[in-house]
């Protein structure tokens, strides 16, 4: 199996390629050749004995107790998403009160789940939000559920998030710019009869 | 950090988003999103590390060493969608600096990973588990053949993503992928 010969003039490196390209474009002289195709279906037995016991392993994995998880979230901090301090006024001259951007960011995040069949995802506020009065761009990235009328959940979107920054913030809004970057399906969920 | 905030159940609406949507959210700060992550990937990350690793004595601290450098990078992650393979990298390359500062630690004469003394295929047909044997064999191979194997086969990394995380040329993964595949295909042989 060694020699190029052996292999219809392939080398074992080609044939190896041809398995991660998912055989396209279909070569004949492979697809023909009978020690090409043992040589592949040795690769592929391997490559399926290895994906069981790896699926097996991520199951076992997977139904451990999840302490594993709990240490990994306590050990990450929201402070490195804070952002800027956006300043809001206070009747008290000696108080000093601000939101981070990226509790503005949750601000949005809350007010966009709130709508049905459209999910937020990146959120961005352009412009000098630390300068009371100074005009901002609010930027929504989202996700449509598909079959939606994508204007009509956009608007939505957008008056929910207007009234959010208007309850939560002083920002100057000029504009909400969303974004549709794509459309998602209803999640079938496994082992479930609800759907 | 209040450690209590986080331990609230995750919804379920969340569990069913998309990689790009949860990186998208993550990477601005949403912990639930990133929770989701956590338990969609934290799995394969663990076997992925305990296989580098050859145990999993380790692999608690290089899967949460993983995602906390995920946290801290997921702003600069472009493309959301290909946060899987991304994430396997990180574990791929802190499970692997883990095992060379082990054997700085042991003793820098002793080369490679001292190989069990009972090593042939007569004893891998009788290891306790197929796993175990695959380990082995893996063990044996040459450290770039496995890395490449594994974040092939295991990240599902393109020929692309693992050239570029092993600094090499695209065609030189193509001929580390076949050689590992060839040992491995030899050794499966021996002890099916």
């Amino acid at each position: 199996m060694t020699s190029s010969d052996a292999l219809a003039g392939h080398t074992f490196e080609e044939l190896s390629d041809y398995l991660d390209r998912d055989r396209t474009p279909a070569d004949p002289s492979i697809d023909g050749s009978p020690e090409c195709q043992t040589a592949l279906s040795g690769m592929q037995r391997l490559r399926r004995t290895h994906r069981d016991l790896l699926l097996k392993d991520v199951q076992l994995e997977a139904e451990r107790e999840d302490s594993w998880v709990t240490s990994i979230l306590q050990h990450i901090s929201l402070e490195a998403r804070a952002g800027r301090d956006i300043p809001i006024s206070h009747p008290s001259p000696t108080a000093r009160v601000s939101v981070t951007e990226g509790a503005v960011r949750g601000i949005l995040r809350a007010a966009g789940d709130s709508v049905p069949n459209i999910i937020v995802g990146r959120c961005r506020l352009d412009g000098d939000v630390t300068a009371p009065g100074a005009p901002v761009t609010v930027r929504v990235d989202a996700t449509v559920l598909q079959g939606e009328i994508i204007a009509s959940l956009a608007d939505q979107l957008r008056d929910a998030l207007y009234a959010a920054l208007r309850q939560h913030t002083e920002l100057a809004v000029e504009s909400v710019d969303i974004t549709i970057r794509d459309l998602y399906q209803i999640p079938v969920p496994a082992g479930e009869s609800e759907q | 950090m209040p450690t209590t905030s986080t331990r609230e159940p995750v919804a379920s609406p969340l569990e069913s988003f998309t990689d790009q949507i949860l990186a998208d959210r993550a990477g601005d700060g949403d912990m639930r999103a990133f929770e989701v992550l956590v338990r969609r990937y934290g799995p394969l990350m663990r076997v992925y590390a305990s296989r580098v690793l050859g145990s999993n004595d380790e692999m608690d601290d290089v899967v949460q060493e993983s995602f906390i450098t995920a946290w801290q990078q997921l702003p600069t992650l472009e493309n959301g969608a290909a946060v899987k393979s991304w994430l396997m990298r990180i574990v791929s390359r802190k499970s692997v600096d883990r095992v060379r500062a082990r054997r700085q630690h042991v003793n820098i004469d002793l080369t490679d990973a001292p190989a069990p003394a009972q090593h042939s295929p007569h004893r891998l047909a009788e290891a306790g588990s197929q796993t175990e044997a695959l380990t082995r064999v893996l063990a044996d191979l040459p450290e770039d053949q496995r890395r490449c194997w594994m974040l092939r086969e295991l990240a599902e990394c393109s020929y692309g993503e693992i050239a570029e995380e092993l600094e090499i040329p695209v065609s030189t993964v193509r001929g580390l992928l076949a050689r590992a595949r060839k040992t491995l295909l030899q050794e499966m042989e021996e002890w099916r």
